[in-house]
């Protein structure tokens, strides 16, 4: 695969970016304790946590990679090469996936071991909830870039999703808690049915209408990418 | 050669990014190498070598780093030392590419663009910010490209880089093309110039314009028959012509006089 080889210079450039390093593989390490001091229950910590990996590692993350690029005018060299434009993305965002993935299976070890969390029952829905949150997240992150000036600015064009998000799709707190009618709205948004999907790799849970809900963001995050996403530094 | 010149903001570079197939043509077509470029980009870009007027590398790759990645994405890449070493860049091979001068980030732009062995290569300016050697290093590199017979769509600031290097050539202004043709027939169709201080108060037998300095500047179709009738006189009449210039029309004045009429 010729993206792998832009995967691998991002991995690189991954290894020499100390902030990057850090973010991505310091600060899960010292969040695990503090989540597990404040939630003892194995399932909801390890579905949190691949949700948090999503939105900060593959999200966030890919913002910035986009933008930096974007501006370092990699991006448009890298178009005027072989590469399709779709190849062009995944190769830069291989890196930041690649560390998802391993934050998430990290914390699964680690909160399991302490724990004690069962092995899910329906590991392929877990499966798909995890490959269609990469999907959405690295898609969304696109999107973001296009309306991020600088890598700097990311920190404040990340921040509605990022919000939402958190908020919303109940990582800190179950969307049972709030009232019906917001609960209802609050379904739709792009991280709740990536993590219906987790829950029910263990338990019995709703699947066809958070995979309809994915879909269908997966579908508008292609969309927006083809008709927002810039290849040019913007100035 | 094809030779792309213009005034600055006349839309070379534009141009150039059509028929590289990074944007679709408002109107008309464009074929390189029987293709659409955008539309058939994947046909296309296997046989095409590009160096944009700025392409970037993340700064924080070595050069043989950036050059590896690139000849990754390639079907067929020549070896990346190989491709160094015909920009001089081999002694450069493992500096980060945020420590190189902007002279040899140039340099590297090209590796990339030959790593391909491309045969159709597009140059945006590529001699900007190379000093005298590297440039003239540049030329012959790019001489002996034409020699194994592949095209190459040049633009260019300087003028002499276009009557060095290029078949043929057209020079934009304001987004269209004002003249076109080999550098002999845009230069023909301005005069050469003879130019000289003469002794006050002699009277000159050609028509001539006279300059606040008192320099005189003749300007003829004929530029033999033309200096010999002006040096003939001077020698009968024991006049000395100081600061004697005299030479055909070149490309930068062709280039200057269509400027002029056009502005």
């Amino acid at each position: 695969m010729r993206a792998v080889a832009v995967g691998q210079a991002e991995l690189k450039l991954f290894w020499r970016n100390r902030t990057a390093l850090f973010n991505s593989l310091l600060l899960p390490l010292l969040l695990v304790p503090v989540l597990i001091s404040v939630d003892a229950d194995g399932v909801p910590l390890v579905v949190g946590l691949i949700g948090f990996a999503l939105l900060m590692a593959v999200y966030y993350n890919l913002v910035t990679t986009f933008v930096a690029r974007r501006e370092e005018l990699v991006l448009k060299r890298l178009r005027v090469g072989e590469l399709t434009d779709p190849e062009i993305l995944l190769g830069a965002s291989l890196p930041s996936v690649v560390v998802a993935l391993g934050q998430m299976v990290l914390y699964c070890v680690v909160v399991g071991v302490i724990t004690g969390v069962e092995l899910p029952s329906r590991p392929w829905f877990l499966l798909l909830g995890v490959l269609g949150g990469v999907a959405v997240f690295t898609l969304l992150a696109a999107v973001s870039s296009a309306f991020t000036r600088t890598v700097e600015m990311a920190q404040a064009t990340s921040l509605p999703i990022l919000m939402a998000c958190l908020f919303g799709s109940g990582l800190m707190f179950p969307l049972s808690a709030l009232p019906e009618g917001l609960a209802a709205v609050l379904e739709y948004l792009p991280l709740t049915p990536v993590l219906e999907l987790l829950r029910a790799g263990w338990a019995d849970g709703p699947v066809l209408q958070p995979l309809i809900v994915l879909a269908v963001w997966i579908v508008l995050g292609t969309y927006a990418v083809q008709r927002w996403f810039r290849w040019d530094p913007r100035r | 050669m094809f030779a792309l010149l213009g005034t600055n903001g006349a839309g070379k570079t534009s141009t150039v990014e059509v028929v590289e197939g990074l944007s679709r043509p408002a109107e008309g077509s464009v074929r390189v190498l029987g293709h659409d470029p955008f539309k058939e980009r994947s046909l296309v870009r296997p046989r095409m070598g590009v160096m944009l007027q700025e392409g970037g590398f993340p700064p924080d790759l070595t050069v043989t780093e950036a050059a590896r990645m690139w000849a990754g994405t390639l079907t067929s890449p020549r070896p990346v030392d190989e491709a160094l070493s015909l920009v001089d860049l081999a002694h450069r091979a493992s500096v980060r590419v945020k420590q190189l001068s902007g002279g040899e980030r140039r340099r590297l732009d090209l590796a990339l663009a030959l790593l391909g062995k491309p045969e159709v290569l597009f140059l945006d300016e590529p001699t900007t910010g190379l000093d005298p050697e590297s440039r003239r290093n540049t030329w012959e590199l790019i001489r002996s490209l034409l020699r194994e017979g592949v095209t190459v769509l040049l633009t260019t600031h300087y003028l002499e880089e276009a009557q060095a290097l290029a078949d043929r050539l057209a020079i934009m202004h304001r987004g269209r093309i004002v003249a076109q043709g080999t550098v002999s027939e845009v230069v023909d169709a301005y005069p050469s110039r003879i130019s000289f201080v003469p002794p006050t108060g002699v009277s000159l037998p050609v028509v001539a314009d006279v300059e606040s300095s008192g320099r005189v500047t003749v300007r003829t179709n004929e530029l033999q028959s033309t200096l010999h009738e002006l040096l003939a006189w001077a020698a009968r009449n024991n006049v000395e012509l100081s600061g004697l210039d005299a030479r055909s029309a070149s490309l930068e004045e062709a280039f200057l006089a269509i400027a002029e009429e056009a502005a």
